[in-house]
């Protein structure tokens, strides 16, 4: 053999050797195209895109703390391998994986989660839970590059879940090397993280497509080498590009699931992801709602059932508890029995709307809007003034957008009027959250005034006792419902038409979250 | 003439600053943006962070000020929604729609003519009263309708045209159609009566008594006058398609400055929705101008008469 041939031999030898080892692991490959009706901001910034981008951000960042699909702290999957709180629950340290690295090469350290939960709490941040954060925190310490510890002014224990990937945005860690380059403008126009997919490209109103990391340690090597989220509002555009194998994932309302199903296109369900709940907006002193009776009437006089096998085509349970969503129910052990389920007995609600004195009915004002991810929300409106017509309710529909009505809501300006939302399901701490703005008598927005609600919710915080605050959890519910303080409606299953190539796919139930990590996961 | 040009030129610019109050007020008419920014959990001093970093805390008279004399540079702030430079979302949306709009009205023109001139030429035959049809059908049909309609059949069933969404031509022709079927009708109709004037003029018929062949009559001579009311309508229907594409850009995920209005509105982005209403009103007032100043150079009365 000739020198260079035997040279180019053995060049070709040692390329194959280093090389070997990849070719055991698949390599990205395709593409996944997920089509949806909304993407909220279209801010690529977790802390001032507000919380319900969450589900293509979740792809680019990493959160401090991971969860499972099934909305449980995780010490696989998130920034922090393991945390602990001092006895008096003032300090808690994070201990961080080490090896991560962020979309630029550079290494995530103490400093990058220090400095992303102090933007997360910033003034300018438009996140879910930065105010009750802000208020709580003290100091954050970092005193190792694999250590963050959080030091809050009271006794918790609710850090760890609130910088989770089971809540809002908070927990996302950001690189403050490159942020502090670049600044929040470029940031927003190319962000990196250190999450298994890399940003590409958004073109606002249209897409944002992003980019396989190849051996993340979070998800191993992705299967799809691109994943890009396409915004089309029109539902028969969604369906006609899922038809035409443009779509792999599409967002679907109910009444289209059967037409799409019979196309022999596999249809995934989010089960519990919201529950929809009315409520009477205060003031209500002056106003019949103010009486126990004719809000236990209200409740009663619609047939729930009914409901979600009509309006919401079957893919919807009664709903039992006001603000009470159910994925807190096993968290704080509440259980579900069949007594705290409002039972449909028209004629009882005209018994006690007699007792109360209003036989004769009497006139309320229904705003009547649709809501992100409700396109039922006017026939539900409709439906439900029928059942209360049916009492001797004049029920009056006010036709109208959201935000006006959100605007007049907390204006005070319609007492005793009906508002409603899909409130998406969380976990104890974001029910919690809820309870803490829609019950609560401080609270601009709340839709109650209850003394025994208001010291329960007090104290809730201040226990560090997780049997304590699921007693005083479980109480608040009971309570809730005893007094008809809202009338839930049913609890929503949200439906996502998909591919012939999507077998498996479990689109979880955490908040704002589509659980793609399942979808990409090459193991 | 260049006093007329002058007058309309000034009559514009008033129109475009009332319009930039009646914008200013109406948008904040319809309600807080933060109220659909901030989540439900957010607290009192959320907002008050937000309202000032936003600069929503000012009165409303300093923010308009603000508002005039930045958009005078071509500073239309920053999109709420977005929070990215008003002027980068245009810049990135108004070449779609362009690009769109010039689709369509190049579909409308070569379907309109030979359908106009037909028309015309074969007055109340059976080819005239078809083409009265799809006028008929173009000027009466909602667009919303027809783009569904479109969608399910020719992209979903069929699977022949892809749905939605930019890219190749292919991407162009559904809502190119959908959004140039009223320019069609409309400049068919139009055509069409210009024609059969033509066509009874002195000169035609002069040209068919010294025997010119009826196709050239009807293409070289009488299509050319019938064109000047067309060709000035055409500009017109241009800044139309370009401005009035909010339907069509919704229903084919189409990211131009119609669909970018739609979502200003729905979220009550006051700074994207001031800056489109105040685009697409230069834009038909420029259009405007131009047609204006054409006709006077066409036909001295005008100019005149102002």
């Amino acid at each position: 053999m000739k020198p260079a041939l035997r040279f180019a031999a053995s060049l070709l030898v040692v390329s194959l050797l280093v090389a070997g080892p990849a070719w055991g692991q698949a390599r990205p490959s395709g593409e996944l195209t997920i089509a949806l009706s909304s993407f909220s901001t279209e801010i690529l910034d977790p802390v001032l895109g507000g919380h319900i981008v969450k589900f293509y951000l979740s792809l680019i960042f990493d959160y401090l703390v991971g969860v499972t699909p099934d909305g449980q702290p995780s010490k696989d999957n998130g920034v922090a391998s393991r945390w602990e709180a001092s006895p008096d629950h003032k300090r808690w340290t994070f201990h961080l994986r080490k090896g991560i690295r962020f979309h630029n090469g550079d290494a995530l350290t103490a400093d990058d989660v220090k400095f992303s939960l102090l933007r997360a709490m910033g003034k300018r941040s438009t996140t879910g839970y930065a105010g009750p954060l802000r208020a709580l925190v003290q100091d954050i310490e970092t005193p190792a590059p694999d250590r963050v510890v959080i030091v809050t002014k009271e006794p918790t224990l609710i850090i760890p879940p609130y910088l989770s990937r089971v809540l809002s945005t908070e927990g996302m860690i950001l690189s403050k090397k490159y942020l502090e380059a670049k600044g929040d403008d470029h940031f927003a126009r190319a962000p990196i993280g250190s999450g298994p997919y890399r940003f590409v490209e958004q073109v606002t109103g249209s897409h944002v497509k992003l980019e396989a990391v190849e051996g993340h340690w979070r998800l191993g090597t992705p299967k799809f080498k691109t994943v890009t989220f396409r915004l089309i509002p029109e539902e028969t555009t969604r369906v006609a590009i899922l038809r035409r194998g443009e779509a792999d994932i599409i967002e679907i309302s109910r009444d289209r699931v059967k037409e799409v199903e019979r196309g022999g296109f596999p249809i995934f369900m989010r089960k519990d992801d919201s529950l929809l709940q009315m409520w009477w907006v205060q003031p209500w002193e002056n106003t019949p709602v103010k009486d126990r009776r004719v809000r236990e009437a209200l409740n009663i006089s619609i047939d729930r059932k009914e409901l979600a096998a009509t309006i919401f085509g079957g893919m919807a349970d009664p709903g039992a508890i006001p603000f009470g969503l159910s994925w807190a129910f096993p968290d704080v052990n509440f259980k579900m029995t069949a007594d705290v389920a409002y039972p449909y007995d028209p004629a009882r609600a005209k018994k006690l709307l007699a007792e109360a004195g209003y036989g004769g009915g009497f006139p309320i004002e229904f705003y009547a809007f649709q809501l992100p991810g409700l396109p039922e929300g006017k026939a539900m409106a409709e439906a439900v003034a029928g059942y209360w017509q049916k009492i001797g309710v004049q029920p009056k529909l006010v036709p109208v957008d959201y935000g006006a009505f959100r605007k007049k809501w907390l204006d005070q300006s319609i007492p005793g009027a009906v508002g409603y939302y899909n409130m998406a399901n969380r976990d104890w701490i974001g029910t919690y959250a809820l309870i803490e703005k829609m019950a609560y008598t401080p609270s601009k927005t709340t839709t109650t005034k209850d003394p025994e609600i208001d010291g329960m919710v007090r104290e809730v915080l201040r226990q560090t006792d997780r049997e304590k605050i699921n007693t005083l959890m479980r109480n608040i519910f009971l309570r809730l419902r005893s007094e008809h303080l809202g009338g839930p409606l049913v609890y929503l299953h949200t439906p996502y038409a998909a591919s012939k190539k999507i077998t498996k796919w479990n689109p979880g139930s955490v908040m704002y979250d589509l659980n793609i990590d399942e979808l990409v996961t090459a193991r | 003439m260049r006093r007329f040009i002058l007058t309309r030129l000034v009559q514009s610019l008033v129109a475009l600053a009332i319009l930039s109050v009646v914008v200013f007020a109406l948008a904040r008419a319809t309600g807080d943006p933060l109220h659909l920014i901030l989540p439900m959990v957010a607290t009192e001093e959320d907002y008050a962070n937000a309202r000032r970093y936003l600069g929503l805390d000012r009165p409303l008279h300093l923010q308009y000020v603000k508002f005039v004399t930045n958009a005078v540079t071509g500073d239309f702030g920053i999109s709420l929604r977005a929070r990215r430079p008003v002027t980068d979302l245009i810049k990135e949306r108004l070449p779609n729609s362009l690009k769109l709009a010039a689709f369509s009205m190049a579909v409308s023109m070569l379907l309109a003519f030979p359908l106009g001139v037909m028309a015309a030429v074969r007055k109340d035959t059976r080819t005239d009263r078809t083409a009265q049809v799809i006028a008929a059908l173009g000027q009466s049909l909602p667009t919303f309708w027809v783009g569904i309609v479109l969608i399910e059949v020719v992209a979903g069933r069929l699977q022949w045209l892809p749905a939605g969404g930019t890219g190749s031509l292919a991407h162009y022709i559904l809502p190119g159609f959908t959004l140039g079927w009223f320019v069609v009708a409309g400049m068919m109709r139009l055509l069409r009566s210009g024609m059969l004037d033509v066509l009874d003029a002195e000169y035609v018929k002069m040209a068919r008594v010294k025997g010119v062949a009826e196709r050239w009559v009807i293409w070289q001579h009488a299509l050319k006058n019938a064109l000047i009311p067309v060709v000035t309508f055409a500009g017109i229907y241009f800044a139309i398609l370009v401005t009035t594409a909010i339907v069509v850009e919704t229903v084919f995920a189409w990211p131009g400055i119609g669909r970018l209005a739609y979502e200003a509105i729905t979220s009550r982005d006051f700074p994207v929705i001031q800056a489109v209403v105040l685009l697409t009103a230069a834009i038909v007032a420029t259009v405007n101008l131009l047609v204006d100043c054409l006709y006077a150079f066409i036909d001295p009365r005008i100019r005149y008469a102002s």
